[in-house]
């Protein structure tokens, strides 16, 4: 009959050496994995967002200060987009209905969507219909190459205007 | 097992660590801080401050709709300086793009305009290069072979130093300027327009074909020639034709450097595809069967010839006369293969004595259609117009000063060796350009085969269908029995037998018929194929290891010219020094031949009634 060796971990105690270093391994482990967690979670978040898409750009020249004389509301079709001059202050307001998107044009008292009828003032504050929201304001801001810049991914409050 | 557990973890932090920094610090990122910093710095009013104040760094791009295929461009990404005028002195990345006449930019009250908005055009339709790479290996391709390589310095810094000088990036952008600007004098691309004049006055268009300029098949196609190749392979392969090919057949021009440049530049704007053009318009020009690429009718077309390579030479005439063709000659580089008396392209047979050794018909003959008495002559087809080649042939035609024959040791020197080679053996130096090869005079088993009567008519009436001319006009017959004498005794080593007389008939004894032919047909698959090739074009799976190669049996000019009783001597008895073998030892009979004889004038048939060559 063989004998076997008995268990030696069953009957060992531990000394305090061998504790400390198992608190320190489970310490690093769990450091290592909960850090890689994290990191992980966070890149997650940030990429769910692409850096960049191939749509239309959020920021773009739309020509010279000259191009817009004092009083002038012209909006820009393609960029959906109001420029409004009077005299050396200059905005940027946003075209799209807060209704259901609809394109609004400038009208004598401000701004009136075709389709459904809301009714905004100069500024873009609703007046009538059924847009729930005011018409947001872009960022505006002279590019060194001296064109006017609209940054529709920045909103401004109504009343921010660039001085030129 | 707790340490290892413990390693793995840290191991993938990390992993996630470096890859989380890659991902999130990015080399254009500290760009744009630097340029922030730096604008705020610089600015001068708050409107100025204000606008650099709220912008962080991020991928700027635009996406140019306007011509062509969309094209990505995140340049200014890195370069986000580009079109601000206070970073002109900056350094790069960050340094404002230059303004300049030439590129129609203007200056309005002490301020330029541009008139190429980076907006409308983004920078690599210019500049080449990947547009969507945020890296500078990936936008701006360090790879040598890189496909669309930019043009400026990351390419010229590894150029062969000895053509580093000479092109300068202001002078070969007009190779990209010309991608959208097709007119043919635009203005600021002058090189390119150069390039393209001369593309045709020096006949380039003649071996090369370019969509919607040119249809030339015996050069490589360089219709996308500057999508493939950079500038100093360009310029390498025009100054030096065998640099890259060892078996180049392309002549050596002698070129200014100034018309290598504008060459060079020409062929770098070819790139196949326009950009101001967009995909439709393309579409739209291949249904109708032209390019829009270049408003240049293609030169082989007849009638199209006229305008485009009269007007790219300059020579408009109606009046055919030989001071015109000596000028042509020389200005449509006739003479960067063909040797006349001082100058010598060293690939195409000397034209001093043309006007003795071929007539009027011969000449036209020849420019309209290279191959319509040398079959396999490597001539472009060149497509002048008529008067052209009136000209040319009054003036070759005028060439009648025959050279001088002191000795049968100079004339060979100074008129066969060029073919023959200095030694006899075949390898003169325009002998490669030549289809088929001239006789190596040094084989004794060939030269000592023939009889002086047939080797003194190959020298006197030359040889149909073959490079060889007639020198019978040039030398008397003592001259050429002389000069045969000369060639037995220099070149051929063995002493001279007397021939064999042989059993040949002297006409094919069986008739021409539709089953003769038949039966020829059958014994040329079987037997002649494997030199001659299935198409009796010589070019059989063994001919490549043959000198010298088998006979194109479609050469009707050679075959209406040879007789049947040499036809018959040469299959049943073979050529000696050469692969052909004898073959009555394999069992063909009399009859056989006659078949043979049959079939091969056959293939010639067509031919036959529209020449004149001698008949048997």
């Amino acid at each position: 009959m063989a004998v076997g060796k008995p268990a030696k971990h069953a009957v060992e105690e531990l000394t305090e050496g061998q504790q400390n270093r198992r608190r320190m391994l489970a310490w690093l482990s769990s450091v290592g994995l909960f850090g890689s967690a994290i990191i992980s979670a966070i890149s997650n978040l940030v990429f769910i967002k692409p850096r960049a898409t191939y749509g239309a750009p959020n920021r773009f020249g739309i020509g010279k200060p000259d191009d817009f004389p004092s009083g002038t509301r012209i909006a820009l079709g393609e960029h959906r987009v109001c420029i409004v001059r009077e005299g050396d202050k200059l905005c940027a307001i946003s075209t799209t209905c807060t209704h259901l998107g609809c394109i609004i044009a400038p009208s004598e008292t401000g701004f009136a969507c075709p389709c459904h009828g809301s009714r905004f003032d100069q500024d873009g504050n609703v007046t009538g219909g059924p847009a729930p929201k005011p018409l947001p304001w872009y960022a505006l801001s002279l590019a060194p190459n001296g064109e006017l810049e609209v940054d529709k991914g920045t909103e401004v409050g109504a009343g921010t205007y660039l001085k030129v | 097992m707790r340490l290892a557990l413990a390693i793995a973890a840290f191991v993938i932090l990390i992993i996630h660590g470096l890859v989380f920094y890659d991902q999130f610090f990015h080399k254009w990122e500290s760009y744009q801080t630097a340029y922030f910093d730096q604008a705020r710095a610089l600015a001068k009013t708050d409107t100025e401050r204000a606008a650099v104040s709220g912008r962080k760094p991020r991928i700027e791009q635009t996406i140019v709709t306007t011509f062509g295929e969309n094209r990505v461009d995140r340049c200014l990404t890195c370069h986000i300086g580009s079109d601000d005028p206070r970073f002109k002195e900056h350094a790069q990345p960050l340094r404002s793009h230059p303004f300049s006449e030439a590129l129609g930019d203007r200056l309005l009250n002490g301020k330029w305009e541009r008139r190429h908005k980076f907006s409308d055009f983004g920078c690599t339709v210019c500049h080449d290069g990947q547009g969507r790479g945020l890296e500078t290996f990936y936008a701006h391709g360090e790879d040598h072979y890189w496909n669309d390589p930019l043009l400026g310095y990351v390419t010229q810094h590894d150029w062969r130093a000895e053509f580093k000088d000479k092109l300068k990036s202001t002078e070969f952008m007009q190779a990209n300027c010309a991608q959208c600007h097709t007119e043919e004098n635009f203005k600021s691309t002058p090189l390119v327009a150069q390039g393209r004049q001369l593309f045709f006055r020096k006949n380039c268009y003649g071996c090369h074909r370019i969509e919607g300029l040119s249809s030339g098949t015996l050069g490589p196609d360089l219709s996308e020639v500057g999508k493939k190749f950079k500038l100093d392979y360009l310029w390498e392969s025009i100054v030096d034709p065998r640099a890259n090919s060892k078996t180049s057949v392309m002549p050596q021009f002698k070129l200014s450097e100034a018309e290598i440049r504008a060459l060079v530049t020409f062929l770098k704007s070819r790139r196949g595809i326009n950009y101001s053009e967009t995909s439709l318009d393309r579409y739209r020009a291949t249904l109708a069967g032209k390019s829009t690429v270049g408003k240049v009718a293609q030169p082989g077309q007849p009638g199209a010839a006229a305008t485009s390579v009269a007007t790219a030479s300059s020579v408009v005439a109606t009046v055919p006369t030989a001071a015109l063709g000596e000028k042509l000659i020389n200005d449509k580089s006739c003479l960067a293969c063909h040797k006349l008396g001082n100058q010598d392209g060293g690939v195409a047979p000397d034209l001093s004595f043309a006007g003795l050794v071929r007539d009027e018909q011969w000449f036209m003959e020849h420019f309209r259609d290279p191959r319509a008495r040398v079959a396999d002559s490597i001539m472009p087809s060149f497509g002048f117009p008529e008067t052209d080649f009136l000209s040319i042939t009054a003036y070759l035609k005028s060439l009648t000063t025959p050279p001088p024959f002191t000795s049968p040791a100079e004339f060979f020197k100074g008129t066969c060796a060029r073919c023959h080679g200095e030694k006899g053996d075949g390898k003169g130096a325009i002998a490669v350009y030549l289809e088929p090869y001239p006789r190596d005079l040094t084989k004794a088993g060939f030269m000592n085969s023939k009889s002086d009567e047939r080797l003194i008519t190959s020298i006197k009436e030359g040889v149909a269908g073959t490079s060889m001319a007639p020198w019978g006009h040039v030398l008397n017959d003592e001259q050429v029995r002389s000069l045969l004498a000369y060639i037995r005794q220099t070149y051929v080593k063995d002493k001279q037998r007397p021939l064999k007389e042989r059993d040949v008939p002297n006409t094919n004894p069986i008739a021409m018929s539709a089953e003769s032919v038949t039966r020829g047909d059958q014994i040329f698959q079987q037997r002649c194929t494997g030199c001659h090739g299935k198409k009796a074009d010589g070019k059989g799976p063994n001919s490549l290891d043959i000198l010298p190669r088998p006979r194109n049996l479609h050469n009707a000019d050679f075959l209406n010219a040879t007789t049947d009783r040499r036809l018959f001597e040469s299959i049943l008895y073979g050529v000696q020094g050469t692969a052909m073998p004898p073959w009555v030892d394999y069992g063909l009979t009399k009859n056989d031949v006659g078949n043979l004889v049959n079939y091969l004038r056959s293939l010639n048939q067509n031919a036959q009634t529209t020449k004149t060559g001698n008949k048997h």
